[in-house]
């Protein structure tokens, strides 16, 4: 007995000592290896690219977490607060109003007071760049969206998410539509048309298609933010102060996006499958839905959920034309211990060269309009979407794009509408009254 | 409890030998002793701090910032009682009371049912294999709530679900969506939560029941009782204490239910109509960032707990003093 006990005692004493050993050297290790953990979601950051970088940087590693965009939010939120592992932060552009507002600027690096070092100079990323010295790469109002109202720079533009339509050809044939990309996008210059294709569609539908739930677009709620993004304003009207006027009761243009919704909601077009749902991935594979309104950062998504389907969608404008959904901002928070590495790796991350890369593998449409005369991105064909110009459809779309006020409770509302839209879709609520219990659930955002 | 009481006599099978031995009562060890005296406090420090810090301070912080106007990154100031009073005027909370109580009954009551019939069942002198029979009934409880959440949610599922699928083969039954209707989508909850704890519950009526003395039973069946009448009147007023405990610790859980809700959909659904006390508690602070409002959404909900409280209180001396005329 004793004999064992002096025997566990010494390979215990070993233990402890190994891991002593451990804990001390790994800290002299990490000196001169800095570790940049940036939170994101989605397809922001690329691993492509971040192999790329780690190739030039060795002693630089880069660990991106995704979160979902809501959850992330909110772990920015408390991280503000407390302080946090992370270098870098990715927030959509719904959440921009939030950030710009008050003193949460403070939560993130003015990025006016960086510059770039010398360790991109032969990556294309000249040295001694302040956020100011990059502006003028990038779409105007789109940069704007990354400057607080007290002028702190927050974030640097990704991508501008240009929305554009993507169909079935094969199942366009099928209904008897035309599947060509001119002639598709002549069958809607109007919503309206585009609604009436959509019943045309579905008229065509056998019974046991339709009992199958499917449908001319993937999801009919979908339409309410395209049609509200075409407009100039959304639910805040900017009138000089930081915080806007709210005029989402008022602004025709939402009342139009709800009421087409709703037009497209009767009439029966959708799939009634959420974006982003099990049963939308799913159905992108069964032949769900014909139509999805596509801004460019879904399609790599659609490649990977539905590879099967290669070479049978195509792209066409949207109805009106111009749209846009979400885009991205990197920002820097203020309580990061590698503010310079992550400022290098961001101005060499978000310089045009990377984001045409980006662009190219993965859909995702740059911000950076220096590029939109390039015949790199303007001459760039997609096989599985058929062949379509991808580069000339979303710039053509994105020029189109006018700057849209995003207010501080911007995300919210839309996901109030969105809950409004919801017991439209499901016969809870006629129309009108769950758009009065919207109204009504949105004025209760603003008490306490 | 009289009855167990009753059962003195109850030494009707033969000591074994190696259990004699431990008959003799041992002086308690000196170290013991002093575990007691002196290192006694130290000894359950521990986890008097870590109450302090992480269970009494934030409940008393959060008593305070209930009286604030509370945005973590924005500007907090003094708001009286305001929120209070917001909050009797906000349908949203009567709704997730509604919901909270609607999903309690629906889960609990089956689930009552249930745990009883199974043990019941287990208890049978004949039964094969009863250690299995046990250890598998407390899986469920052992899984992620998520998972079954998952799981749960695909068996409910609107288009391809298999109960609707079931539900389809009758001829005039519509598929019945779960989400989206009220009672349908609390019934999926209510199955998700009964499901997680009805083995729970079995258990501790199995051994509530393996400590009712087989005289009785004997005794009974003498009389001529039939197994149901023995049931009735032999194991279910013996029942009586584990089933007001049961139900307590069934309402306190149900006043929880959080992560079943939150899985369907974040916000409660489109009509908020599975909304529940501690969601609605949750996405006041988390995602409207209104910390000060989800504080006083905590104390009306302390408040709910003890107004139940005293009345299981009432009730279970109610009954306990009728089972001792």
């Amino acid at each position: 007995m004793s004999k064992l006990t002096t025997k566990n005692a010494l390979l215990g004493a070993i233990v402890a000592l190994a891991i002593s050993a451990g804990l001390l050297t790994a800290p002299a290790k990490a000196a001169d290896q800095i570790t940049l953990t940036i939170w994101t979601f989605g397809e922001v950051i690329q691993p492509g690219l971040q192999r790329e970088y780690q190739k030039l940087h060795p002693e630089i590693k880069i660990v991106p977490i995704k979160n979902d965009v809501d959850p992330l939010h909110q772990k920015t939120i408390l991280s503000c607060q407390t302080g946090g592992p992370a270098d870098i932060i990715a927030f959509e552009v719904p959440y921009s109003g939030y950030w710009r507002t008050g003193n949460r600027p403070s939560c993130f690096q003015d990025l006016r007071k960086m510059t770039t070092s010398s360790a991109n100079a032969d990556a294309g990323v000249a040295a001694g760049l302040t956020a100011n010295d990059i502006k003028k790469n990038y779409l105007p109002w789109r940069w704007e969206q990354g400057v607080a109202f007290n002028d702190n720079v927050i974030g640097i533009p990704t991508d501008v998410g240009g929305l554009q339509v993507a169909y079935r050809s094969d199942l366009f044939k099928k209904a008897g539509l035309p599947t060509d990309r001119a002639a598709v996008s002549k069958l809607w210059p109007t919503w309206d048309a585009f609604i009436a294709t959509g019943q045309k569609y579905v008229s065509k539908l056998t019974p046991a298609e339709k009992k199958a739930g499917k449908g001319f677009i993937d999801d009919a709620g979908s339409i309410y933010a395209a049609v509200m993004n075409q407009g100039t304003v959304k639910y805040y009207q900017p009138d000089g102060t930081d915080a806007g006027k709210l005029v989402y009761k008022t602004n025709p243009q939402i009342k139009k996006a709800w009421d087409t919704t709703v037009k497209a909601l009767n009439a029966g077009i959708g799939a009634r499958l959420g974006q982003f749902t099990s049963d939308w991935n799913i159905g992108m594979n069964k032949c769900a839905m014909a139509t999805i309104l596509a801004p460019a950062w879904m399609l790599d998504y659609i490649k990977k959920q539905a590879p099967d389907t290669k070479g049978k969608w195509d792209i066409a404008d949207l109805p009106v034309g111009g749209g846009n959904q979400g885009g991205t901002e990197l920002g820097i928070p203020a309580y990061s211990k590698n503010k310079q590495a992550a400022y290098d790796f961001l101005t060499w991350y978000l310089a045009p060269e990377q984001q045409l890369k980006v662009f190219k593998t993965y859909g995702l449409f740059p911000s950076t309009s220096v590029l939109y005369d390039d015949a790199a991105l303007l001459d760039y064909k997609d096989e599985f979407f058929s062949n379509a110009p991808v580069g000339q459809i979303y710039t053509k779309g994105v020029l189109k794009l006018k700057p849209i006020f995003e207010g501080e409770l911007q995300r919210k509302i839309d996901s109030t509408f969105g809950a409004g839209l919801g017991r439209v879709a499901s016969k809870k609520m006629t129309s009108e009254k769950s758009y009065a219990l919207v109204l009504s659930d949105i004025d209760k955002l603003f008490k306490n | 409890m009289t009855l167990i009481k009753e059962g003195k006599g109850r030494q009707k099978a033969p000591l074994t030998p190696w259990k004699q031995k431990s008959t003799k009562v041992k002086k308690p060890l000196p170290g013991v002793a002093s575990l007691n005296g002196r290192w006694g406090y130290p000894a359950i420090a521990p986890f008097f701090i870590i109450f302090l810090i992480f269970g009494v301070a934030p409940v008393v912080y959060s008593v305070y910032i209930a009286f604030f106007k509370w945005d973590p990154l924005g500007t907090s100031e003094f708001n009286g009682i305001n929120n209070f009073i917001f909050l009797i005027q906000d349908s949203d909370f009567w709704l997730a009371l509604r919901n909270t109580f609607s999903i309690w009954a629906l889960s609990t009551f089956p689930q009552m049912m249930m745990a009883i019939s199974l043990a019941a069942i287990l208890r049978n002198k004949r039964l094969k294999g009863k250690s299995f029979w046990r250890t598998i009934l407390l899986v469920p409880n052992i899984t992620s709530v998520i998972a079954i959440t998952i799981v749960f949610q695909q068996l409910f599922g609107r288009d391809y679900g298999l109960i609707n699928g079931i539900l389809g083969l009758i001829p005039g039954v519509d598929h019945i969506d779960f989400i989206e209707g009220i009672i349908p989508s609390h019934i999926q909850i209510a199955t998700m939560i009964t499901w997680r704890w009805v083995g729970y519950n079995t258990l501790i009526f199995l051994a509530s029941m393996l400590a009712i003395p087989d005289e009785l039973y004997e005794s009974a069946s003498v009389d001529g009782a039939t197994k149901w009448q023995q049931f009735k009147y032999v194991t279910l007023p013996s029942l009586k204490n584990t089933i007001t405990f049961v139900l307590i610790v069934g309402t306190i859980g149900g006043l929880q239910v959080f992560a079943e809700p939150q899985q369907l959909a974040p916000d409660g659904g489109s009509t908020k109509q599975f909304l529940t006390l501690t969601l609605f508690l949750y996405n006041q602070a988390f995602l409207n960032n209104k910390y000060g409002y989800a504080a006083a959404i905590g104390i009306a909900i302390t408040f709910i707990v003890l107004i139940i409280s005293a009345v299981n209180f009432v009730i279970t001396r109610k009954i306990s003093g009728e089972g001792s005329r």
